[in-house]
């Protein structure tokens, strides 16, 4: 197999490895690196179709409520908890692209902000159903092992960079495309933009909460501020701009990238509050103006300004 | 029905507030059609400044005001140089994520400087109030609202008779034609950031004894800001005013009739904006969204 597969090959490796056998902190990077590809990839997808989202976090914080939520209540396990909180963020999200109807660009990017951030208002005050703002505890009863929510989170990156890679192969793509670059033009060519729409945001509406999902599970506590946090939403953003946006790889690169960041202002800045989020702050702005296809754009040596041109594939499809 | 007036009261003086916050965000896009993430930032230090040189050095918000304005015009204009003017033919997705980078670092650098505690400026007139039989008027709101007015005013007369605010004006209507009769968009550009982070600092700084201070303000007054623009139409500075007043009268009618209603209003805006982008996505008096 040409190199490209084989990286991959070898990254879904050795992402399910650390998962299955790591030390525990090992194990707990490579599950935050998992989760923000996930959330990633779903943040590349819709940003291929021309969908801005601001308010990822809505779907991640909606997907990890009802997965504590059908835990607590209905005593369902990990695995279980999960379908519910897919189809909600599902749900929603396809909820989001017919309230949008045609919006584009900015107009529907201040929407997803608005969802977030509705959604966050109402978490807090229904106290009855979300615990407000002192939050829910998982039941402890129905903690599952650590390896159990490791080895999902890797599954979960690997079935997500999966689906990507499906998603370049099918005409879909090429659908998302054309309604990215001109969703006028797409629609004169028979594309008729709200099926994609709802289509592609309930995929990655799905995937997003999943990754909630998930998250709680790890976490075992979860509030309004927890759920819809800003930084979900940023994360969400920077892995795949740094990653290389609209490009296979970038959400995956992005993320350990982010992940990494993260990490490193956390040892070396730590002691001075804000600053890692001040360094990814400038981080985004120096990206967006030297380096706006990302660090995939490097690897490819395209140089990181190369024009896009119209014949450009989306994702990576069969280049090496 | 007793608390009609009071309520009148309120939302006209919280009106006037809104208005003189979102009206530099709906220049700015009205003239370079990039929403400005970073407002809300702006807004935050307007106030962090007006504290600061109430607690170091005893000036009234009031006087600190003009000093804060020319200081927030100049950084507005220096920050769109370096940073903005690059992306202002680049696809959405950059512009709209070089801002919210911008705003990111602006908030964090506040968190460094300063940290996360909440503040709060207190010249004398912030709590004391006025009685009018059974209606209570707060001092710190009646002097807030007479500037918002004089600064809303005082824009809207720039943008009819000045020189510069008609120039600002064409190029928002036809960037094109604009530049056929002379006039240079790149100064027209930098111009009215300048002004909305100038006037976004003055909002910031009559705030400051209004409310909490703290580094993550900006955020939720950018929403309110967003709110409004969308709700006025955007590019449309009357519409705006206008939107300003509705946004507040909506809060307070719902944080006095509604139960619970002070922690839903934080809602409102939200609920607005997708209600607004829904049923007339121009909004009051905007442009179309072609």
């Amino acid at each position: 197999m040409n190199l490209s597969a084989a990286s991959w090959v070898l990254a879904g490796a050795a992402a399910t490895g650390v998962a299955a056998f790591g030390s525990p902190l090992a194990a707990d990077i490579n599950f935050r690196i998992c989760g923000l590809v996930i959330v990633a990839v779903s943040w590349n997808l819709m940003a291929g179709a021309g969908l801005i989202s601001l308010g990822h976090s809505a779907f991640w914080g909606l997907g990890a409520y009802v997965a504590i939520l059908s835990a607590n209540r209905l005593g369902i396990p990990l695995a279980w908890s999960l379908i519910p909180a897919m189809l909600c963020g599902a749900a929603i999200a396809a909820a989001l692209a017919l309230i949008t109807g045609r919006l584009r660009g900015i107009y529907f990017a201040i929407s997803t902000l608005a969802m977030s951030e509705g959604l966050r208002v109402v978490a807090v005050m229904l106290p009855a159903v979300t615990g407000g703002s002192t939050g829910l505890y998982l039941d402890t009863r129905l903690a599952a092992g650590n390896r159990l929510i490791n080895l999902g989170a890797a599954g979960g990156a690997v079935a997500a960079a999966l689906i990507a890679w499906a998603l370049t192969r099918s005409r879909y793509h090429f659908a998302l495309r054309a309604m990215r670059d001109n969703e006028t033009a797409a629609q004169m060519l028979g594309i008729e933009p709200i099926r994609f729409r709802v289509g592609i945001m309930a995929l990655c509406g799905a995937m997003a909460s999943y990754a909630g999902g998930l998250g709680v599970w790890h976490n075992g506590y979860l509030d309004p501020g927890v759920a819809f946090d800003l930084q979900t939403t940023i994360d969400a953003q920077i892995a795949p701009i740094l990653g290389g946006i609209y490009s296979l790889p970038g959400p995956a690169i992005g993320a350990v990238a982010t992940v990494g960041l993260g990490e490193l202002t956390r040892l070396l800045l730590g002691k001075y509050t804000g600053a890692s989020l001040l360094v990814f702050g400038i981080l985004l702005v120096v990206v967006i103006l030297a380096l706006p296809k990302g660090i995939y754009s490097i690897i490819r040596r395209d140089g990181p300004r190369r024009r896009v041109r119209a014949a450009d594939p989306v994702g990576d499809g069969v280049r090496p | 029905m007793d608390l009609i007036v009071q309520l009148l009261i309120d939302s006209v003086l919280l009106g006037g507030l809104y208005a003189l916050m979102s009206i530099g965000l709906s220049l700015g896009f009205g003239v370079t059609r990039i929403i400005n993430f970073a407002h809300g930032e702006f807004v935050m230090f307007g106030a962090y400044g007006a504290f600061w040189l109430l607690a170091l050095y005893g000036v009234d918000p009031l006087l600190s005001l003009p000093l804060l304005v020319v200081a927030g015009y100049l950084a507005g204009w220096v920050l769109f140089k370096a940073t903005i003017e690059k992306v202002l033919n680049a696809p959405h997705l950059n512009q709209i994520l070089l801002t919210f980078g911008i705003a990111l670092a602006l908030e964090h650098v506040a968190v460094v400087l300063w940290t996360g505690d909440v503040r709060s400026a207190s010249p004398a007139y912030a709590v004391a109030t006025f009685v009018f039989g059974d209606v209570f008027v707060v001092q710190g709101r009646l002097i807030a609202f007479a500037v918002a007015v004089l600064l809303v005013a005082g824009l809207l007369c720039w943008l009819t008779w000045a020189e510069n605010g008609r120039a600002v004006r064409a190029i928002a209507q036809n960037r094109d034609a604009a530049t056929l009769m002379g006039i240079d968009p790149a100064r027209m550009y930098a111009l009215s950031f300048a002004i909305n982070s100038g006037l976004g600092v003055a909002s910031g700084a009559i705030v400051s004894f209004l409310f909490n201070i703290t580094p993550f303000m900006g955020f939720p007054v950018l929403l309110k800001a967003i709110a409004v623009v969308i709700l006025g139409g955007l590019g449309s500075i009357p519409g705006t005013v206008a939107g300003g007043f509705i946004l507040a009268f909506a809060e307070t009618a719902i944080a006095y009739y509604v139960p619970d209603g002070a922690g839903w209003t934080e809602g409102i805006a939200f609920a607005l904006i997708v209600a607004i982008l829904i049923v007339r996505p121009r909004g009051i008096a905007g442009q179309s969204l072609a």
